[in-house]
């Protein structure tokens, strides 16, 4: 069994030893990391690719010294 | 794909504090919470030095990874924003972030820790962009109108650089190229001055 | 929703919790030692901000799907000039963007230039005309308002005299109001009238003028890309002019070496190469130490000497007196130090020298200028690209409200108060001069040297002085009463001296009307309780009109929003008050009134007509707007633009810019500058002061600009200068009929300066600079102690001038003053400055949320022998005592950036008075969010001999725990 295993049994021990033999059916269980919020349309990848020309550009104008 | 970058080059701020106001007029941040700061090390002495930040939109976020509702997310462009709707106001990305970045706006003058807010690098956050939920929740976004961080497009002496990670470090490298010839700066003779 | 958290993803996060603690410590150390988590806690209590901005800003956040007009105007906090833009949705002003076509600021802003959308949320302005009644302000409209005052104006002018009413005007004036200003106290019959550049830097433009003929910025802040060497005395400008910072960091990036000269390790400092630290009130010292080793190497540049310069023979005499032991006993820089930065100077040419308050304000403040100057002469600096006395200015529009003279001793274009100064004028304003002269007191004077004078001649009260106008015995006043009223437009009374005598003043004065979008510190810290007007002004982004930066260049502001609340712009309330007086049809004789507002651009013209002398005269709004709208064609160095509609023009038109606007002349760039033709840019020194003396030439000798068909010196153009040379039917007809009996500066055709300009000629001759001026009470620069000095042991080789009976119509006192002793009681030199976030008296900033979250607490930086010495901590309260009783609280900052036995403060604190809070005293919603006690409460008499610039920058101190 490698670590992961092992802190996953670990865990879980914890858990039942906090909640006594009970655990509530309404449980959440997730990947951690993976983003649950709402969409951005800055997440689009087409739009990232037309931004990064248009960015650039403004970098040049805006914050070179002219 | 280019990655989003800030870089403040030391040599040339001055702590004007443009870049903080900067951040607080276009985004509408309350008193109290500071999205952006200017650091000073060694005030008043040789060698002091003033550097500017904020979060640094790192590749891979300490925050993101603490954050126990996962309200972080990425850009493709290297961005880190979060959704303020999931965000529980913790803390704990505070704890997680190497520069301070994280605020917690307090929703009464003696009150409960609100939920977190930082910089944006001017991108809002999720929803539609530079619609009134967005201005209201996370500020400005500039990066949608096809412009950069106001803080680094106000500084004043283009100290502060915000924009493609490439050609930031160009910039920097000619200044630093440039500066080369001439080591009798402040910084310079305290790196490498002779023993003794 | 219950949370849990599966590990499949711990090693990332496992990572980050076993790193955090070590991190964490480290992290919070550097947070504590850099003041980062400051701020928060402090706030907390002290502002329910958070959710009042909430409420109020959503009325001027940006609105999604509505249609944003950009607009844009001039910072309106330093003499930069940056540029603004504006984001408007139907009148709201929403958001800034930065000006990246701007040649001067390409974008850039500091805290100040960033926050300035607060001015259109105008959350603490003053809202209506207000007036105080039994000790409460009560709302008023505006036609009541003039009505009161104005007949209040009317029976004191009646009772004493038009010189009893005080006319204080404003560098935050544009132009066209600054000229209307000075026009409007001219039709009220007095010279009591003046702004802030007297307490700012009056003694470089009379130094610096009666040096070589201009007493303005002879370069540039781009051009300092090209210096080799920058020398900073009395200068912060990392906090004073941040953007410049720009130039000057990009010119160290060029291989720039930089000196800075101060008694304060400034921000400014911090980036320098060499840094030399002065005793307070040194500067001649310093720089007489230093051109001591230049003629000592024999450094100095003796062509140019030769050539250019008047008197460094007699310079030179002075300078021998400074050997290295000399200089380090009075200034306090050992003998290396000093060497080194004349030497950084003299091997790196062109250099330039960049000085600001730090030298200005001293009872000696025109002999430390002459001194820069006759340092950079020797060098042969001036009238280089590169080079120069790039003198700094401070307010947005300082260098042209002195260039319009709102000032007590001259009229638009320093004309002067003669009566062939009043008469050019009366022919441009199209009135008799006889009805001018009858709005004066004809009851004659004695003036400054003894002599009868009209009033109308005689150079009126000083704003440094107007306190003494007011409390001092007028049998001992060069007028016919006191001063009874106080008309203050834009002005800040926490950045004058003498506290309690102001307190006096204020009280004993029959009115007091302050004119100002604040209410600034004058509302509240008198003990009066009636007879106070507080008219809410308008910004200069809620009107338009021309700004003129430190580099002498016009830029043009479009309005940006229409005044907030019932404030007006002050050109519309100086109509109302002409109109009230029943002068408004003369005074507006070629300017057109539209809704009670006078049309700027008629104004331009009005003024465009008349300012020969320092060539305002090409700029035309049409020019102006032009600029504005190529501004992206200009070179950010050069300042010339490339190509396009303006080519050829330099950026805003700098003045001189020769002629009429049809002549097209494209602005000078750098003054006294012989490597261009004069039609091109070019200049040479200005012949101002006679052409001989003591039987030599004072005119050049084989220097001249190129292209000069004189090749050689030459004295001023006038109609028979012209006809001597035969060039005078180069005129038209038409000129002719206009320049005959007349000079460069009269000749209202511009046909006198334009034949010269043909001929490759300056219109103001071509004479040498002068390093001693025969007219000053020290003819060649000399050090003296200040008033209040802690080196007794010097007394007897630098003591003060003797007091004067006379000067500016005041009583002026000296050495009394210096006769006694308080450096045992009050060990400590009290100095003061500028900071970053705040400007001039800081009522606009400290009222805006914005900023004054980044300064809240007045303080005092005290060396940490000194704190030791006294038991302070970092952050105390302490008591500042000065030797004429007056006495100001503050927190202490204990900090090595001063030297032991100096304090420092900031000047922009008000609205408290001798450690209490003056909150409840202001106006209901006007207080601003920071206030504190005012610095210059405490500080002491003392002006400068020739301008009476007050001395703010050396008195005498003891700093106890409060």
């Amino acid at each position: 069994m490698n670590r992961r295993g092992a802190l996953t049994i670990a865990a879980l021990a914890g858990t039942s030893i906090l909640t006594g033999c009970w655990e509530s059916a309404d449980v959440t269980v997730h990947e951690q990391g993976k983003y649950k919020g709402r969409g951005d349309p800055l997440l689009d990848a087409k739009s990232t690719a037309e931004r990064e020309a248009v960015l650039q550009k403004r970098f040049q104008l805006v914050q070179a010294d002219r | 794909m280019a990655r989003m970058k800030f870089l403040c080059d030391a040599e040339r701020c001055i702590e004007c504090n443009g870049c903080v106001v900067a951040c607080k007029n276009e985004n509408e941040v309350p008193w109290g919470v500071n999205r952006r700061r200017v650091v000073v090390l060694d005030d008043g002495v040789p060698g002091e030095k003033s550097i500017s930040v904020a979060c640094m939109h790192c590749t891979d976020a300490p925050c993101a990874a603490v954050c126990p509702v996962d309200c972080f997310y990425t850009t493709d462009d290297g961005i880190v924003l979060h959704d303020k709707d999931l965000c529980i106001g913790c803390g704990y990305c505070f704890y997680a972030c190497p520069f301070g970045a994280p605020q917690y706006p307090q929703k009464e003058a003696f009150g409960v820790r609100g939920k977190m807010d930082k910089c944006t690098f001017c991108a809002g956050g999720p929803g539609e962009n530079n619609s009134d939920e967005e201005y209201t929740k996370y500020g400005r976004n500039r990066i949608a109108e096809g412009k950069l961080p106001l803080c680094a497009e106000f500084c004043a002496t283009k100290a502060l650089l915000g924009g493609d990670g490439d050609m930031v470090a160009d910039i920097y490298r000619q200044r630093v190229l440039k500066r080369g010839g001439r080591p009798q700066t402040w910084g310079w003779e305290t790196a490498y001055k002779k023993a003794g | 929703m219950k949370l849990i958290r599966k590990n499949g993803h711990a090693e990332g996060g496992a990572s980050v919790a076993v790193g955090m603690p070590g991190e964490a410590i480290g992290r919070r150390t550097f947070l504590r030692r850099s003041g980062l988590t400051m701020g928060g806690a402090a706030v907390a209590g002290m502002l329910p901000a958070t959710m009042m901005r909430k409420a109020h800003a959503d009325k001027f956040a940006p609105k999604a799907g509505v249609a944003t007009e950009l607009r844009r105007s001039i910072c309106t906090h330093c003499s930069v000039g940056c540029g603004v833009i504006a984001e408007v949705q139907n009148g709201v002003w929403t958001g800034q963007e930065p000006d990246f076509d701007s040649p001067l600021n390409l974008g850039s802003h500091c805290s100040k230039g960033a926050s300035v959308r607060e001015h259109g949320m105008g959350s603490r302005r003053l809202k209506y005309p207000m007036k105080l009644e039994s000790g409460k302000w009560k709302r008023i409209s505006w036609d009541t308002a003039i009505d009161e005052i104005g007949d209040q104006l009317l029976s004191i002018r009646e009772q004493s005299g038009p010189d009893s009413v005080y006319w204080l005007g404003s560098a935050k004036h544009n132009n066209e109001q600054a000229y209307l200003f000075r026009k409007f106290a001219a039709f009220w019959g007095t010279n009591n009238i003046d702004h802030q550049a007297r307490i700012c830097h009056s003694t470089t433009v009379a130094g610096v003028a009666n040096t070589w003929g201009y007493g303005a910025m002879t370069n540039s802040y781009n051009d300092m890309h090209n210096s080799k060497a920058m020398l900073f005395i009395g200068s912060n400008a990392a906090e004073a002019h941040p953007v410049a910072m720009q130039h000057i960091l990009r010119a160290k990036e060029n291989g720039s070496k930089m000196i800075v000269i101060d008694p304060r390790f400034t921000r400014t400092a911090a980036h320098a190469d060499h840094f030399v630290r002065i005793r307070p009130g040194t500067d001649v010292g310093i720089m007489w130490g230093m051109l001591w080793h230049i003629f000592e190497n024999n450094w100095q540049d003796d062509e140019y000497l030769r050539q250019r310069v008047y008197g460094m023979d007699e310079v030179r005499k002075e300078v021998a007196r400074w050997t290295p032991a000399e200089t380090e006993r009075v200034t306090g820089v050992d003998e290396a130090t000093c060497k080194r930065a004349a030497q950084i100077m003299a091997e790196n040419r062109p250099g330039t020298i960049v000085w600001c308050m730090g030298g200005t304000q001293h009872t000696i403040g025109n002999n430390n200028t002459r001194s820069y100057c006759a340092f950079q002469l020797a060098l042969g600096n001036i009238g280089k690209t590169g080079g120069g006395a790039n003198i700094f200015r401070g307010h947005d529009n300082v260098q042209g409200a002195t260039d319009f003279c709102v000032l007590s001793h001259s009229l638009p274009g320093y004309y002067g108060l003669s009566n062939g100064s009043w008469g050019h004028w009366s022919r441009v304003w199209d009135v008799d001069f006889d009805w001018v002269k009858s709005r004066f007191s004809q009851e004659k004077v004695i003036g400054d040297n003894g002599k009868e004078t009209m009033p109308m001649n005689y150079k009126g009260i000083p704003v440094s002085r107007w306190v003494d106008g007011v409390i001092e015995d007028k049998a001992n006043i060069g007028q016919k009463d006191n001063i009874r009223a106080m008309m203050l437009f834009g002005h800040a009374v926490n950045s004058q001296t003498r506290g309690e005598d102001m307190k006096k003043a204020m009280a004993k004065l029959d009115l007091m009307v302050i004119i100002d979008p604040y209410p600034t510190h004058a509302a509240v810290m008198s003990d009066r309780t009636d007879n106070i007007y507080l008219l809410p002004a308008s910004t200069q982004f809620e009107t338009s009109g021309s700004v003129t930066a430190s580099n002498r260049s016009l830029q043009w502001r479009d309005k940006i929003i229409d005044p907030v609340w019932e404030s007006l712009p002050d050109h519309v309330i100086m109509a109302k008050f002409a109109k009230k007086f029943g002068f408004d049809k003369e005074l507006f004789k070629h300017i057109k009134v539209v809704n009670g507002e006078p049309l700027i651009e008629d104004i331009t013209r009005e003024w465009n007509k008349g300012m020969w002398t320092i060539g305002y005269t090409g700029q035309s709004p049409e020019r102006l707007k032009a600029h504005a709208a190529n501004r992206h064609t200009f070179n950010t160095t050069t300042l010339k633009a490339e190509g396009g509609p303006v080519d050829g023009d330099y950026y805003g038109l700098p003045w001189p810019c020769w002629g009429t606007a049809e002549m097209g002349h494209p602005g000078t760039p750098v003054l006294y500058d012989t490597s261009k033709p004069v039609a091109e840019g070019g200049l040479n020194f200005r012949a101002r002061f006679g052409v001989e003396r003591n039987g030599e030439t004072l005119l050049a000798e084989g220097s001249y600009s190129v292209g000069s068909e004189i090749k050689d010196g030459y004295p001023e153009f006038s109609d028979k200068v012209l006809k001597q040379l035969g060039w005078w039917d180069d005129l038209t007809d038409e000129e002719k009929k206009l320049a005959e009996g007349k000079n460069w500066k009269t000749d209202l055709s511009g046909g006198i300066q334009r034949v010269a300009i043909k001929h490759g000629c300056a219109p103001f001759g071509n004479a040498k600079a002068r390093v001693i001026v025969w007219t000053f009470p020290d003819p060649v620069p000399v050090h003296r102690e200040p008033l209040y000095t802690p080196r007794r042991d010097l007394l007897s080789d630098y003591a003060t001038y003797e007091d004067r009976k006379r000067f500016y119509r005041l009583p002026t006192r000296y050495g009394s003053i210096q006769a006694k002793d308080h450096s045992k009681e009050y060990p400590l030199i009290f100095t003061s400055g500028r900071l970053v976030e705040y400007e001039g008296g800081g009522e606009e900033q400290r009222s805006t949320a914005w900023l004054a979250e980044l300064q809240q607490d007045m303080f005092v930086e005290i060396n940490p022998a000194d704190a030791n010495d006294r038991g302070l901590k970092d952050g105390q309260m302490v008591w500042m005592d000065t030797p004429e009783g007056n006495r100001i609280k503050a927190k202490t900052m204990v900090t090595q950036r001063v030297a032991p036995g100096v304090v420092w403060t900031p000047f922009h604190f008000g609205g408290w008075y001798r450690g209490e809070d003056l909150l409840d005293k202001y106006p209901a919603g006007a207080a601003p969010y920071v206030r504190g006690d005012a610095c210059n409460t405490a500080m002491t008499y003392g002006y400068d001999s020739v301008t009476q610039m007050q001395e703010t920058k050396v008195t005498l101190c003891q700093v106890t725990a409060a």
